[in-house]
């Protein structure tokens, strides 16, 4: 039992910061509030690398420190304080502040639930905790927009939760346990399988915002504060992979769900791009954008069990992922929401327009980004995998992604027609918190491109 | 060792120094340039002494970066640093008013640093890598004066076409490195039987993309709005090399059905290139439809089965094009056009450039003992030798008369009495040419001593051939001299200047059937919304149009599809801009005319949101409950 409480030390961490961040934000110390949620976070960091290396489970089995949930912790806690430092320089000063951090706090401990969970109950309360804390954290604002993002996701978190939760009843029924371990024992059992795992894909599917699951998404994301947004779109998307491949690498592929999930991949990266073409509102841009990643991603739970590159793709093009998302909206928190808003930046503020320019790059996968190395990662699994005919389909879409992101890049190299040097926009200058958070991104995606070796594999 | 890392760092810490310090921009090109020529001469030496100089690199598990300096890479990457060394001295005469040296002369070594990457690579990975960077750097210098018209839609369309190739190498790659466990490309080229044939025809299709094959040559042309320099550099012995390049290098692995197809490319691209570049009235565009039919020689040589004829063929253009490019520079510097009619007399007004421009064209032409001559009687012999010789034969010999008449008119245009402004003397733009147009004139006696570093010394050809390559060079030069292409081309003029209706060939492919789909899209769109409509929409629910973030979305991805059609066929991005605007602002009002009494908030649609969401998890269980049907 204490060996099970030491190997939780990074979630339990988390859970105490979490209540202490809500006891001070009750006494109006907003900064004391993200104080505590930086120092949590960055502790459960250093904590989690002191076991990288287990791999055991805890609580009967119900939940899993192994290498998947290890570097899921290393890749989503990190991206959680770098979140949090976006939010602090979006909403500073403004009424219930503190309440956004310890929110944040409370649905990245959900995510680390998703990605650890060894057990569908411990999945169901994953899902249930990252939901409920970001329905709060979309409606925010409490404007119109806010309001209709955050119905819009609750109506879908919803209907999906109790498909996926009527669902994985039936697994329980069909072995006789709620652990994922016992998977196995379904053999031949065909409409039970599959009434599990069209739940579990239901569910997570939601989460990851896949098509056509991923209705909420734009609207979620452009009703609530940008940091939000931009948090919603890599921590919870992440962690529902990860939980994917908990799950998933414990079924017989002969279920069939890779073929059923290589198409939904192959409709969700080209069904986004397509979408992102027409988009003039970045954030929205950005929203269908991050859709169509998730079609990336998803390459990589299509060849788990089979491919020795499904795992570290994952890994890989996570971190990356989470970098370069993070890293795009924090440019578009400084520059403005609207696609004119970018016009002429690239030359009124060097460092923000040569920034955007490495998380695009990095998003269309041009290399040495860390972007590309994912990718790469993917296309090799999927490839050995046997599903050359998605990698390919894969490839096509990037050049669909050099229309979205160039069509952002040209314009921020182009003097405006106006004065010169004059920005579009009315964003402010960069605060510290902001400046922060784009030099460890970029350095990130750049950095950890060149460095590529330090990875896991 | 370290001549590896003075040939690949010296480029890339020089461009990023460029960009650091944003002075003496120069300076830095020269010394990253000349470093990296030292670098390359030294690889070249130790593959000489049979002392390979190769470097692993621990990158990726399992995947490591190799890095090889056969005599083969070495000699290639001696030929890069070589042409850039001289475009570099050439390009700071040609860019001294540019305002914006610093960004050019930056992305230029960068550019250099990708293409050593490239050409030294021994892994397909990093292969990859430094195929997409230069395609990328490629986007960047085509697009430099992107504040001109058109300049920004060439350099789009230029990525976007070699980019949809590239499609085949990452296929062909991920192929390779599946059958043989290994990512090095030496191991891979052991790969026989069908994965070898289905590679080599991916690798051709890269091949085609990066070296402007028929039915891919369109975006050559059109990257002639960068500057001159850079098509000195990249569309004559870098960037559209690299397609030649990889064939070559994957020549051991070939099988007889990829050979076909590459010299049926090839020859089909010298004939059709050829023709284009006798119609066209801009020299530069001449320069570049050339270079379009020379790389299909090339190809031609490949499919004969003699990559090493390719690669002298290679070499001697390299000088020859890189020379004519420059000297083109130089006319357009004086008459600030590259429009031959408005270069009609430039060549008379400073006889040294065109002389040089002249030992250049009849490099090749292929007249002795040039360059050119001893590379195209080895593809000439090759030809013949080979098993498909009747139709390879004719396709060489017609590309090298076309060579010839080319090149004839050219030199006639630039010949012609007329007078017009000199600008005053250009000696560093002329010492960078003149060093080139020494190697154009001297390089072929080098062959045979390449050849013996090669290790495959080529037979020495039957008779016939140098008699038969001297007639159509001459021949093909007093057509082009006395002969009006009007005239010499007849009803095949118009066809020729148009690109022979497929200077939108792959807009055909794409754009069109994508344009077509989207009207279909809209068609049913149309219907379904209409069917809708009457389905019972009651007034309140009309209002939903305002909202519906997500139809509008359908509706904008549709339009997304007929955008990309429309930014591939019309080119500017800006006018791609407004349609996309005008589309979606069009139904945006249609919209709010609709829903105009509606309410700002409604949550009814979410319910056919789901509803598209049931018929996804139906579609899943479909699949799922299959599943035993094809496992």
């Amino acid at each position: 039992m204490q060996h099970d409480l030491t190997l939780l030390a990074p979630e339990l961490l988390l859970a105490g910061a979490a209540m202490l961040m809500v006891v001070a934000e009750m006494a109006h110390a907003a900064r004391l509030v993200l104080a505590i949620g930086l120092v949590a976070l960055l502790a459960a960091t250093g904590l989690t690398l002191g076991f990288l290396d287990a791999d055991t489970t805890v609580f009967g089995g119900t939940y899993r420190i192994d290498l998947i949930a290890g570097w899921a912790k290393l890749i989503l806690l990190p991206g959680t304080a770098l979140a949090l430092l976006m939010a602090r320089a979006e909403i500073a000063g403004r009424a219930r502040e503190g309440s956004v951090y310890a929110l944040i706090m409370l649905v990245t401990l959900g995510a680390l639930m998703l990605s650890g969970a060894g057990d569908m109950m411990v999945l169901v309360i994953g899902v249930v905790m990252t939901g409920i804390g970001s329905f709060a954290l979309v409606a925010w604002p409490r404007d119109d927009a806010a309001t209709e993002g955050a119905m819009k996701y609750l109506v879908f978190g919803a209907v999906t939760g109790s498909v996926m939760i009527y669902g994985l009843t039936f697994w329980f029924g069909g072995t006789g346990s709620t652990l994922f371990a016992a998977l196995g024992r379904l053999d031949g059992q065909t409409l039970v399988t599959v009434a599990g795992l069209v739940a579990l894909i239901v569910g997570l599917g939601y989460k990851a915002a896949l098509v056509p699951f991923h209705f909420w998404a734009p609207d979620a994301y452009d009703g609530a504060p940008v940091s939000v947004a931009a948090y919603l779109s890599v921590i919870t998307k992440v962690a529902a992979f990860f939980a994917f491949a908990q799950a998933l690498r414990d079924l017989p592929r002969e279920a069939g769900w890779p073929l059923a999930l290589a198409l939904i991949a192959a409709a969700t990266m080209t069904y986004g791009y397509l979408a992102a073409l027409a988009q003039t509102n970045l954030v929205r841009l950005l929203a269908y954008s991050s859709v169509a990643q998730s079609g990336y991603l998803l390459m990589g739970v299509v060849a788990l069990g089979v491919s020795g590159f499904a795992v570290p793709g994952l890994q890989i093009f996570g971190g990356a992922y989470v970098a370069m998302n993070l890293g795009a909206f924090a440019v578009v928190m400084a520059a403005g929401r609207a696609l004119g808003d970018l016009e002429g930046m690239g030359r009124a503020r060097p460092w923000l327009g040569a920034a955007m320019v490495v998380f695009l790059l990095s998003l269309t996968g041009i290399p040495p980004l860390f972007g590309f190395f994912g990718k790469l990662y993917l296309f090799t699994a999927a490839v050995e995998a046997g599903y050359l005919w998605l990698a390919v389909i894969g490839i096509l879409n990037s050049v669909l992604a050099l229309g979205v992101y160039l069509r952002l890049v040209v314009p921020m190299y182009r003097s405006p027609a106006g004065a010169p040097g004059q920005t579009g926009g009315p964003a402010a200058p960069a605060g510290l918190p902001l400046r922060a958070v784009l030099a460890l991104c970029a350095a990130a995606t750049v950095g950890l491109g060149v460095f590529a070796s330090l990875l896991p594999g | 060792m370290i001549w590896l890392a003075l040939a690949l760092l010296a480029p890339l810490s020089a461009g990023l120094a460029i960009f650091a310090f944003r002075r003496a921009p120069e300076a830095l090109a020269l010394a990253g340039a000349g470093l990296a020529l030292v670098g390359a001469l030294g690889l070249i030496a130790g593959a000489a002494r049979a002392n390979l100089p190769a470097a692993v690199l621990p990158f990726l598990p399992d995947l490591a970066i190799r890095l090889v300096a056969d005599p083969l890479t070495a000699t290639l990457a001696l030929l890069v640093a070589v042409v850039a060394a001289m475009v570099m001295i050439f390009a700071t005469g040609y860019m001294a008013r540019d305002p914006e040296r610093v960004r050019f002369f930056g992305t230029m070594l960068i550019f250099l640093a990708a293409m050593e990457l490239l050409v030294l690579a021994g892994d397909w990975i990093t292969l990859l890598a430094a195929w997409e960077l230069i395609g990328f750097a490629s986007y960047l210098l085509i697009g430099f004066w992107h504040r001109r018209d058109g300049v920004a839609g060439a350099a789009t369309r230029a990525f976007l076409y070699t980019r949809s190739a590239d499609l085949g190498l990452y296929v062909a790659a991920f192929l390779l490195i599946g059958v043989a466990g290994t990512s090095e490309i030496a191991a891979t080229l052991a790969t026989t039987g069908a994965p070898a044939l289905i590679a080599g025809l991916l690798l051709l299709v890269a091949a085609m993309g990066k070296s402007a094959q028929v039915p891919m040559q369109d975006w050559l042309m059109r990257a002639m709005a960068g500057p001159t320099p850079v098509s000195a550099l990249l569309h004559s012995a870098t960037l559209v090399a690299a397609g030649a390049i990889l064939l070559i290098r994957a020549a051991p692995m070939l099988p007889g059905g990829a050979l076909l197809a590459i010299a049926a490319v090839g020859g089909v691209t010298t004939v059709v290139a050829g023709l284009m570049a006798l119609a066209e009235r801009d020299l530069k565009r001449l320069l570049a439809a050339s270079t379009a039919s020379q790389y299909g020689l090339m190809l031609v040589a490949i499919g004969a089965g003699a990559p090493v004829a390719a690669l002298l063929h290679l070499i001697a253009h390299s000088a020859t094009k890189s020379a004519l490019f420059l000297g083109a520079g130089i006319f357009q510097h004086d008459r600030d056009s590259t429009d031959l009619e408005a270069l009609a007399g430039a060549g008379r007004a400073r006889p040294a450039i065109l002389a040089g421009f002249a030992v250049a064209a009849l490099a090749l032409a292929g007249i002795p003992p040039l360059a050119a001559y001893f590379s195209k009687d080895a593809i000439l012999a090759a030809a013949l030798q080979s098993p498909l010789a009747p139709w390879l034969l004719p396709a060489a010999l017609v590309g090298s008369l076309l060579t010839g008449a080319y090149m004839g008119r050219a030199l006639k245009a630039l010949w012609a009495e007329a007078v017009g402004p000199t600008l005053g003397a250009v000696p560093v733009m002329a010492a960078g040419m003149g060093a080139l147009v020494v190697l154009a004139a001297t390089l072929g006696l080098s062959f045979g001593a390449l050849e013996g570093l090669l290790g495959a010394e080529l037979p020495k050809p039957p008779l016939a051939v140098p008699v038969m390559g001297l007639a159509v060079g001459l021949g093909g030069l007093a057509l082009g001299w006395k002969v009006a292409p009007t005239r010499l081309l007849g009803p095949l003029l118009t066809p020729a200047r148009n690109g022979f209706a497929l200077r939108g060939g792959i807009d055909a492919l794409i754009a069109r059937p994508a344009l077509a789909l989207a009207t279909l899209c809209e068609r049913l769109e149309a219907r379904m919304l209409a069917a809708l409509r009457r389905l019972g929409l009651s007034g309140l629910d009309l209002g939903h149009w305002l909202n519906r973030g997500d139809d509008r979305t359908i509706g904008a991805a549709i339009f997304g599809i007929a955008a990309l059609g429309l930014a591939l066929g019309a080119g500017a991005r800006r006018t791609d801009a407004e349609i996309i605007d005008r589309a979606i602002f069009g139904l945006v009002d249609r919209s709010v005319a609709l829903g105009a009494r509606a309410r700002r908030l409604q949550s009814g649609f979410i319910h056919r949101e789901l509803a598209l969401t049931v018929a996804g998890i139906a579609l899943v269980i479909g699949i799922l409950l299959a599943a035993p049907l094809y496992l």
